[in-house]
């Protein structure tokens, strides 16, 4: 009996699970600092920073305002912290295949990658703060909008797959990385995780210049380490989903390493580039050209399934 | 929190604490969703009684103190004081003392401009431009340093005169600096009216026709945006630029676009006024001899800051203090303009449109609330939205 | 473009034909001193001033005579190009009060403001809903920029 349960509970603890995800969350959230900060001329943080942050947080008091839900206010980030967890279990992680299958776990991982958001956008509303309430109004209307595009593009290799299921859909992309037949599912499903995880020019839902931090403004301590840590999990997450259907797979740590990092250079550089989009103009790209464009590729592979067979 | 029962809607307070202001001010904003629908100002967090303070001080004091009243426009105020007691003692500065006056003030206005351009980025979310022009402007804060010693309150007035002299190791340090300066701006420039993103953020945002301009008192680059001739260097050249003229940089739209390509412009206008006066510099004397006891009198002394015409009256009772001595600073004339234009505009763009007229929180010294009554624009229709 | 001279000969013969009774000084080549006795003039004269192009009010300066003169003087700037016209007004210390301009000049509201608080002017026609720009626990009838209030007065009052 125990010899069943030890390895899971390391794979679920250690790796790829747990341990391994935090880690690997911290170490690309800090490329994704220097690097922005070398892309602005600025130093940028140490290697230590993100992790540093996280164990300063968690020391902190946490405060819990008044007129607001105290059992939700606490429970959110957990909630949305296990939901990047598990969805971890499905992704491959470090090349390493995922830990569990079974078909329509794509599905799956991807409500629970929208759980953050969800969790987010009822984090501000559950407060009674003008910035944390429009911080809410707005993570809520880019969840609308982005989530149709994301969804679709990421569904466009898995239903050139025939499968719904992740390391089916990687095995078949293996020979011939989707990026090239389906490229514009590939921009829209970038620029969705941009969106998704509310990093520039898409960061209107916690615009400091006009909102302090939107949804997280009255969060300190635990709760915001918390949400933080998902954040930085769903990071990963994204990037290696992304790597996984459209890059023809992960199959080693190496793989992992090169493919997922190229893509996070990518992603940096797009926050470097533009200045931050207007809820309303962020709506409008992806509703009036993202899911267009999606569907026009569905529209196209449709075609060329039924004329292959 | 406050509360905010007399207001009907959802108010989102901006300052005096708050992310977007590096100064503090008071900003409700009545929001229906995202759309702005009423703006209520409250300023003066940064008052500091300089007025009073003024009359208890002798002529030579005051000039350390309206050094103070800006942090960074320092050079401008003290050079708006000296010319306006220079004026009353009947005394003129040497023609050198003048020209490194104006040479100073458009360095500063260099700095000033290059800051604002970092901050209107960051407003935008445009971080990376955030970065690049206050790193450029790193080069300008430099050249102050070297000059005086400071980078701020660089203190190179006096009464009648200035304190420092250019050196050619200076010159020649100043003129690499903006040459460098210079190709920047150009990158500047062609950012501002080429990337797609950061237009859909200025253009059309914030639109002030010449005519609401005129009306609401606007003054400095916020006015020449909209087209209105409104440069003291240009309409009433005082010190150097008599000799040295600047032509009036002026754009036809009124929207942020052109607040950001005013500035800019002005920045050329700038590096060539400084070039011009090194070629050009008379020699002579950096002071001239100032009494003590300055003539009974008043006087009124306009300069144009890099945010506007600031303007000093002065009055003199014969003895070594002031009377009084009135500022106006730019930023309480262009305020009303954020207070209407922002109304009808997203959440979004209000710090934007703020950022665009560039406000000086404690240039600004003041606090006041604005109640406007729609009957006043009837004439100049309605803003667009 | 006007040159100096015609503007200062509009404003004066303004003053002289839109108000009762004023008298004109020109302290500077670029300046001139309307010396307004009424003060139902003052907003005709300003409507004038804007009528002809010349109505941007660049500040409003309060001038404290002292409590021996009892006078009060208010003094309206406008701008233009080099010159500068000065709406100069003499008011009683004990209850002053001017008109307010800002149904010509939307801008004046700021500076109008300053002077009833530096110098507990009454601006006749706005509204007071609270303090102004200095602090709420400032005392309502101690205006400082009085000559016989001292800044001590000011700190003994104020509740620090």
């Amino acid at each position: 009996m125990m010899g069943t349960i030890l390895p899971v509970l390391a794979s679920l603890l250690l790796f790829p699970g747990g341990l391994t995800v935090f880690l690997t969350g911290m170490a690309y959230e800090w490329m994704n600092r220097k690097l922005l900060a070398r892309f602005q001329t600025r130093v940028g943080p140490r290697w230590f920073q993100p992790l540093a942050d996280v164990i300063k947080l968690l020391a902190k008091e946490e405060v819990v305002p008044e007129d607001v839900h105290p059992g939700l206010f606490t429970a959110l980030p957990v909630v949305a912290l296990a939901g990047c967890l598990t969805a971890a279990l499905y992704v491959p992680l470090w090349g390493v295949g995922p830990l569990y299958n079974f078909p329509g776990d794509l599905i799956v991982t991807l409500f629970l990658l929208s759980l953050l958001t969800l969790c987010l956008g009822i984090a501000g509303a559950n407060t009674f703060d003008r910035f944390s309430l429009v911080g809410a109004t707005r993570a809520f209307t880019q969840l609308f909008s982005y989530e149709a595009p994301f969804l679709l593009a990421l569904l466009g290799p898995a239903f050139v797959a025939g499968s719904w299921q992740i390391d089916e859909i990687m095995a078949s992309g293996a020979a011939r990385w989707v990026i090239l037949t389906q490229p514009i599912g590939f921009i829209v499903a970038v620029i969705g995780l941009i969106g998704k995880l509310e990093l520039p020019p898409f960061d209107a839902p916690e615009a400091e210049t006009e909102i302090v931090a939107g949804s997280l403004t009255e969060y300190s301590g635990r709760g915001l380490a918390l949400f933080h840590m998902g954040k930085i999990i769903e990071l990963v997450l994204g990037i290696t989903l992304i790597a996984a259907l459209y890059l023809g797979g992960l199959y080693s740590p190496l793989d992992f390493l090169i493919k997922t990092i190229a893509l996070l250079i990518v992603i940096v550089i797009l926050e470097a580039l533009f200045a931050r989009l207007r809820i309303d103009q962020s709506v409008g790209l992806w509703w009036r050209y993202g899911t267009l464009l999606v569907l026009l590729q569905w529209l196209g592979t449709i075609f060329w399934k039924g004329v292959a067979i | 929190m406050e509360k905010t029962e007399h207001k009907k809607g959802f108010t989102i307070p901006i300052g005096p604490q708050h992310p977007a202001l590096k100064e503090p001010g008071h900003f409700r904003i009545t929001v229906d969703g995202e759309i702005v629908t009423d703006v209520d100002v409250r300023l003066g967090y940064a008052h500091r009684g300089i007025e009073k303070a003024a009359e208890a001080r002798s002529w030579v004091q005051n000039l350390y103190l309206f050094e103070r009243v800006c942090g960074i426009c320092s050079h401008i105020h003290a050079m708006a004081y000296c010319l306006g007691v220079e004026r009353l003692a009947g005394v003129e500065a040497p023609p050198r003392a003048q020209a490194i006056r104006v040479l100073v003030a458009e360095l500063e206005r260099i700095h000033s401009h290059l800051l604002w351009l970092g901050v209107a980025a960051h407003e935008a979310g445009f971080d990376t431009l955030f970065m690049y022009s206050w790193r450029d402007r790193e080069t300008i804060m430099d050249v102050l340093e070297r000059f005086s010693g400071n980078r701020v309150n660089y203190s190179a007035n006096i009464l009648g005169g200035v304190k420092y002299d250019l050196d050619d190791e200076f010159v020649q340090f100043m003129c690499e600096g903006l040459d460098y300066l210079e190709t920047r701006s150009e990158y500047y420039l062609e950012v501002v009216t080429t990337d797609a993103m950061f237009l859909q953020r200025t253009q059309n945002i914030g639109v002030m026709t010449r005519s609401q301009a005129e009306l609401l008192g606007t003054v400095g680059p916020t006015a020449r945006a909209s087209n209105v001739h409104r440069d003291i260097r240009y309409e009433a050249p005082y010190s150097a630029y008599k000799q040295f003229p600047i032509s009036i940089v002026l754009d036809q739209r009124g929207d942020l676009e052109a607040r950001f390509v005013v500035r800019i412009k002005e920045l050329f206008e700038s590096y060539r006024l400084i070039r011009r006066i090194l070629e050009e510099l008379p020699e002579g004397d950096l002071a001239a001899r100032m009494p003590r006891k300055i003539a009974e009198g008043e006087t009124v002394s306009r300069v144009e800051a890099p945010r506007g015409e600031l303007f000093y009256f002065i009055k003199s009772n014969g003895s070594d203090t002031p009377e009084r001595v009135r500022v106006r600073t730019p930023t309480i004339c262009n305020m009303m303009s954020v207070v209407k234009l922002a109304i009808g505009h997203q959440l979004a763009d209000v710090p934007m449109i703020l950022a665009g007229i560039d406000p000086c929180f404690s240039c600004n010294d003041r606090m006041f609330r604005v109640h406007l009554d729609q009957s006043v624009y009837a004439n100049v229709g309605p803003l667009k939205g | 473009m006007r040159t100096t001279e015609e503007i200062l000969y509009i404003a004066e013969e303004l003053a002289a034909g839109w108000a009762w009774d004023t008298s004109t000084t020109k302290p500077e080549p670029n300046r001139l001193d309307v010396f307004v006795k009424y003060l139902e003039d003052l907003v005709p004269i300003a409507v004038g001033l804007r009528v002809q192009g010349l109505g941007y009010l660049a500040a409003i300066t309060g001038l404290d005579h002292g409590p021996e003169a009892d006078i009060l003087e208010a003094l309206y700037h406008f701008c233009t190009g080099k010159v500068v016209v000065t709406l100069r007004v003499n008011l009683p210390r004990r209850s002053p009060v001017v008109p307010t301009m800002t149904n010509i000049i939307p801008g004046a509201e700021a500076f109008e403001r300053e002077l009833s608080e530096m110098f507990g002017v009454e601006i006749d026609g706005l509204e007071h809903p609270s303090h102004l720009y200095l602090p709420d626990d400032m005392p309502v009838d101690l205006y400082p920029l009085r000559k016989d209030v001292h800044v001590q007065d000011i700190v003994a009052r104020l509740k620090v």
